[in-house]
């Protein structure tokens, strides 16, 4: 019977609405009063309520007790969450957040204040975890913790790995697998931790700063903070502001690998290199031994290819000069450069009496053209010429006549062997009419008709009046002898003596006469 | 640390030694140096093959677990037992 108890405590059944206090009851003091209402109040709310609405007055006490309003549109109710309740919120609070929060209505007594104990506050509409999440990032986000400027390069070849996970998980197997597989040479040092639960974020969080702090001691080069796949509950450690702050204070990077390809943490996005599996971070980690041995071995050879090279070049160039004549007799450079010298002072000398013969001719030749070039010289180079002239023209003569004779012989012999006694008295005819011909043709038969040839002193025959002088003496040839005589007049003569006057004068002279 | 860890901290790096090697195989293709130095050079790069392979062929087996120890450090505390499932 719910209302039982307080129909004991309670007035007459009787008491209408409305009524005043009952007249003659003593009047209750203020502590029996609120714990009548409290009574009541328990009374009518047997079971835990769940409340929607909007927080305000959001106040976090030093304590963690946590106090705010709940107020819908036409009511607010006063609303407290003790440390222990408000510590399993994930997300945070804040005036104007829609919630529900569930627990019981209570009166404190202190204040006479009606409250709602809050157990448990979820936000409306969406999951909590999704909440927090959501929250955290855009929180670290804005703090620059996933700032690019904050990453560390990782070391290319690690010496040793750091592993923050659980000792019996899937993710150890799988980095281990794949660690020996890529980069036997890292040592790999675990730091077993809860990967889950609530003690999860907390260890995670320690191993990473321990880790860090050990780093140099094992030579660390690098953190790997992994968990397989899970639920967003199960990734929630990685998901959490001491696990991200301890990532982003670490000196060693650090490279997450929580979940699966299309989960998404907090942790990874503050570690410095983020993989979608621990196997990825592993391959992250470390590189391919495999790679690397090949580019060791390709090293190895061009190492070795040209320095047997260089060798080889070297050996024949060695063998070269050891062949050399120089190598062999050292001497036959100096008994050919004697030999070359010897041939070159010979050289020489030949050289010199060639050059002086050369000028002594020279000389001579000079000597020679210059005594041709000698007045006397020349006069008599002209006579000579002269002389020449006058042979030919003799010569020409006669050879005129020689040929003519030779015909007339010719068709004498070819008459008379022909026809000799048919045409002897014709060709007889003819030679004669030949030879007259001839006869005729030679100076001499023209002086024979009676002409003469008048020649001046020294042989030039005198064909123009104007060419003597009175006095002069000319020499006439006649077809039988020859006369002297002397010029008594000429056209040349009538103009004043001395007798070599202008050559132009004589000219004209010698023109008016013709 | 133990004198094993001592002789690998005195060691070339893989990272130091696989730097020098190049070094050393591009001086002597370049034909900078002459030959009784790229001999010397070639002995150094032998060396040095020799130490990146010993780096590559030294596998560590175990994975060591580190626990927090005496002083809140982290202190050796075994070896995992067997992980791997193959």
């Amino acid at each position: 019977m719910p209302f039982g108890p307080r129909l004991g405590r309670t007035g007459p059944p009787g008491a209408e609405p409305g009524d005043g206090p009952v007249p003659g009851e003593r009047p209750m003091t203020v502590s029996a009063l609120v714990a009548r209402i409290r009574g009541a109040l328990l009374d009518a709310f047997t079971a835990p309520v769940a409340v929607v609405g909007e927080i305000s007055n959001f106040k976090r006490h030093s304590s963690g007790h946590l106090y705010f309003s709940l107020k819908d549109e036409a009511a607010t109710i006063e609303a407290v969450m003790f440390r222990t309740a408000a510590a399993a919120v994930r997300f945070e609070l804040a005036d104007g957040l829609e919630v529900v929060a569930e627990g019981r209505v209570d009166v404190y007594s202190r204040q006479g204040r009606l409250q709602l104990y809050v157990e448990r506050l979820t936000p409306k509409g969406t999951g909590a975890l999704e909440l927090a999440f959501r929250q955290l990032k855009e929180r670290l986000e804005r703090e620059g913790l996933f700032d690019p400027s904050h990453k560390k390069p990782i070391v290319r070849f690690p010496r040793a790995i750091g592993v923050v996970t659980s000792p019996t998980g899937a993710a150890i197997r799988d980095i281990s697998r794949t660690l020996r597989r890529r980069w036997p040479a890292a040592r790999v040092y675990l730091v077993g931790v809860h990967v889950q639960g609530d003690q999860a974020a907390g260890e995670v969080a320690e191993a990473i700063r321990l880790l860090d702090a050990a780093a140099e001691r094992f030579q660390i080069d690098t953190i790997i903070v992994a968990r397989g796949g899970g639920s967003l509950e199960d990734l929630w450690a990685f998901n959490t502001e001491q696990v991200a702050r301890a990532i982003f204070a670490a000196r060693t990077p650090v490279i997450s690998g929580v979940g699966h390809e299309v989960d998404f943490t907090i942790a990874d996005f503050v570690a410095d290199v983020r993989a979608a599996t621990p196997t990825a971070a592993a391959e992250l980690a470390v590189p391919d031994a495999a790679e690397l041995r090949h580019r060791l071995a390709v090293l190895a050879r061009r190492l070795g290819r040209r320095v047997r090279e260089n060798l080889q070049a070297a050996r024949s160039a060695l063998g070269a000069v050891q062949r050399s004549v120089v190598f062999r007799d050292p001497g036959a450079q100096v008994r050919s450069a004697r030999q070359h010298l010897d041939e070159l002072a010979g050289r020489m000398q030949i050289a010199l009496g060639r050059s002086r013969r050369v000028g002594e001719r020279r000389l001579a030749r000079a000597e020679a053209r210059l005594a041709g070039q000698h007045p006397r010289r020349l006069l008599e180079r002209a006579g000579g010429r002269l002389e020449g002239l006058a042979h030919r023209l003799a010569w020409a003569l006669g050879r005129r006549a020689k040929l003519a004779g030779d015909a007339l012989a010719e068709q004498a012999r070819r008459l008379a062997a022909a026809h000799p006694a048919h045409r002897l008295r014709l060709a007889r005819q003819r030679v004669a009419a030949l030879r007259r011909q001839l006869e005729a043709m030679s100076y001499r038969a023209v002086l024979r008709r009676g002409f003469s040839v008048t020649r001046l002193r020294g042989g030039r025959i005198l064909r123009r009046a104007a060419e003597v002088a009175p006095g002069d003496v000319l020499e006439t040839e006649l077809a039988e002898g020859k006369v002297e005589s002397e010029v008594r007049a000429s056209p040349a003569g009538r103009s004043s003596r001395p007798g070599n006057a202008g050559q132009a004068p004589t000219l004209f002279g010698s023109m008016e006469d013709e | 640390m133990t004198d094993k860890q001592k002789k690998m901290a005195k060691r070339m790096s893989f990272e130091q030694a696989l730097g020098k090697l190049e070094e050393l195989v591009e001086q002597i293709e370049s034909g900078e140096v002459g030959l009784e130095e790229s001999i010397a050079r070639y002995e150094e790069g032998i060396k040095l093959i020799k130490q990146c392979r010993a780096i590559l062929d030294a596998a560590e087996k175990r994975i060591q677990l580190l626990a927090k120890g005496e002083g809140g450090q982290l202190a050796p505390a075994g070896e995992l037992p067997e992980v791997e499932d193959q």
